[in-house]
């Protein structure tokens, strides 16, 4: 038991499932405990049980798919656009753009939004390319780091065998880490799929789960928030399993 | 033992590689021949020695045309013509090169690799299959075939990475550094491997580097000591050739490792440790 306490102890699967376990009942104990009485910040797990009900029969599902549409049309094209600019970075003259692209992350929100107001009138197509600027910024920085961690000795093998410097792009980087990029999008999922909702919930368009959440933050239905949260969170939990699976049945060789 | 030496297989003139205004290598001169042996196929195995960061690596480097030399010039026997003593600057994919940590395509399997290296050879799909097979079996992979380099033990990498190269380039192949970290069965492998390369061809040459003295003198039959080079008293800080043994010469190439080959190993770790 003592072991449990030490920094960098090894522990048996079946003692890692017993601590899961433990911070699970510990968490649902400490959920019930503090949801009683009268006074209460979190709401009790029958309120959140309602809660999820009332928004089950309200379309939740529909708003799933809705946030899920969303999220696929974002990712398409921001992923698009960040990998021509990343393979292109490896040219000389083009390396300047896709560095400045991924600088772009620190920029204000706001001020994208403002600007793609002036040119966008959709709501719903703003939403996609709000999301989409945002999450290129992000994945170009991913990517780039990705092309920086290839070792030298993988493009000299290449071109040790007689690949042109197109090909050594094609087979070292492109075809190459195919897998990588699938972890990096894996990888920035969280932040776009946290990002998607507050997006719904500030331009509200064709639903989605942010609008669902704004909706019940403007009744006060803590119930409703946190059922919300919970389905948001096993949602974008479910898309990061799905997607490292994918990894590692369609890439044997992967091991990242 | 009897030898000749005919046609030149490498010529290596004036070599000199500078990083901005950094010189790593300058004034590399040197030629080697083909050795032929009566009744024997013989190709070279010559071995490059000296202490870190005299510029091994950028040798290789230049010799396998990855790097541009700075001056001089490295020409390699053109066996395409069919024009004798015809020779040919080095050119990227001209010479095979291995590296320390053997190298290969992450997500291509050793058949897939093998099929890859014989992309630009003009024969038919079914002649390249059957010369891949040839070579599984030849150098023990058969049951690797559809593995990737992940599922790969180190001797099994070692020798996918050597066949690859040989598929691609045809006779010649550096390895720099191929016995570092290699524990004794795999020193054995790569050994045999050198072992099939020259015995394949009489114009197959294995050129390689190591750190292991006593693996140079026993398996190399022409050593180079790159080393800094004193001049008018000075240690320069670029590295040359400061020594070359030719181990045909003082009758001990292609022997057993005795005790001559010590006296070898003592002039050379000398030799490296002024310079």
């Amino acid at each position: 038991m003592k072991h449990l306490f030490k920094p960098f102890e090894v522990v048996s699967r079946n003692n890692r499932l017993l601590i899961t376990l433990f911070w699970i009942v510990l968490v649902v104990v400490f959920w019930f405990i503090s949801s009683m009485g009268e006074r209460h910040l979190f709401p009790s797990p029958g309120q959140v049980f309602t809660g999820f009900t009332e928004l089950y029969n309200e379309g939740l599902v529909v708003h799933i798919f809705s946030s899920l549409w969303l999220c696929l049309k974002a990712i398409l094209i921001a992923v698009v656009i960040s990998l021509i600019f990343t393979y292109l970075s490896t040219i000389p003259i083009i390396k300047p753009i896709a560095n400045t692209l991924s600088k772009g992350r620190y920029l204000p929100l706001t001020g994208i939004t403002f600007y793609l107001a002036i040119l966008i009138n959709d709501a719903r197509t703003m939403q996609v390319w709000v999301l989409v600027v945002f999450m290129s910024t992000y994945l170009t920085t991913s990517l780039l780091s990705m092309i920086s961690s290839i070792d030298q000795e993988e493009f000299d093998h290449a071109r040790s065998l007689q690949c042109n410097r197109w090909e050594v792009l094609w087979e070292v980087v492109i075809k190459g880490r195919i897998d990588h990029v699938i972890e990096v999008i894996r990888q920035n999922l969280a932040i776009v799929w946290m990002m998607l909702v507050t997006v719904e919930s500030i331009l509200v368009a064709a639903g989605g789960l942010g609008f669902l959440i704004k909706n019940s933050d403007k009744f006060m239905n803590h119930g409703r928030i946190i059922a919300l949260q919970i389905v948001i969170l096993l949602v974008g939990l479910s898309i990061d399993f799905v997607l490292d699976y994918l990894r590692k049945v369609f890439f044997r060789y992967s091991k990242i | 033992m009897n030898y000749s030496k005919e046609s030149t297989l490498l010529y290596v003139e004036n070599l000199s590689v500078a990083y901005g205004d950094k010189i790593v290598i300058k004034d590399i001169n040197f030629v080697e021949k083909d050795v032929i042996r009566e009744n024997n196929v013989t190709g070279q195995i010559i071995a490059v020695v000296g202490r870190s960061g005299r510029g091994k690596s950028t040798l290789f480097r230049a010799l396998t045309g990855l790097v541009k030399p700075t001056t001089g010039k490295i020409l390699i026997a053109d066996t395409t013509t069919g024009i004798e003593n015809d020779a040919k600057e080095v050119h990227e994919g001209d010479i095979g090169f291995v590296d320390q940590k053997y190298t290969l395509f992450r997500n291509k399997t050793v058949y897939q690799a093998f099929m890859f290296a014989l992309r630009k050879k003009d024969i038919s799909k079914e002649e390249k299959h059957s010369k891949i097979m040839d070579y599984l079996t030849e150098w023990g992979l058969e049951k690797a075939k559809d593995q990737y380099p992940n599922e790969l033990s180190g001797g099994q990498r070692q020798r996918t990475a050597i066949i690859e190269q040989i598929l691609c380039s045809g006779h010649y192949m550096v390895l720099d550094e191929p016995f570092s970290g290699l524990d004794v069965g795999n020193i054995q492998d790569v050994k045999n491997a050198f072992n099939l390369i020259t015995s394949t061809h009489e114009y197959n040459t294995v050129i390689y580097s190591t750190h292991d003295i006593e693996l140079a003198v026993e398996l190399a039959d022409s050593i180079y000591v790159i080393g800094y080079p004193t001049i008018d008293g000075k240690i320069e800080e670029y590295g040359t050739i400061v020594k070359h043994i030719d181990m045909k010469e003082i009758n001990l190439a292609w022997k057993d490792f005795g005790m001559d080959h010590i006296e070898v190993v003592k002039q050379i770790k000398e030799v490296m440790l002024n310079s």
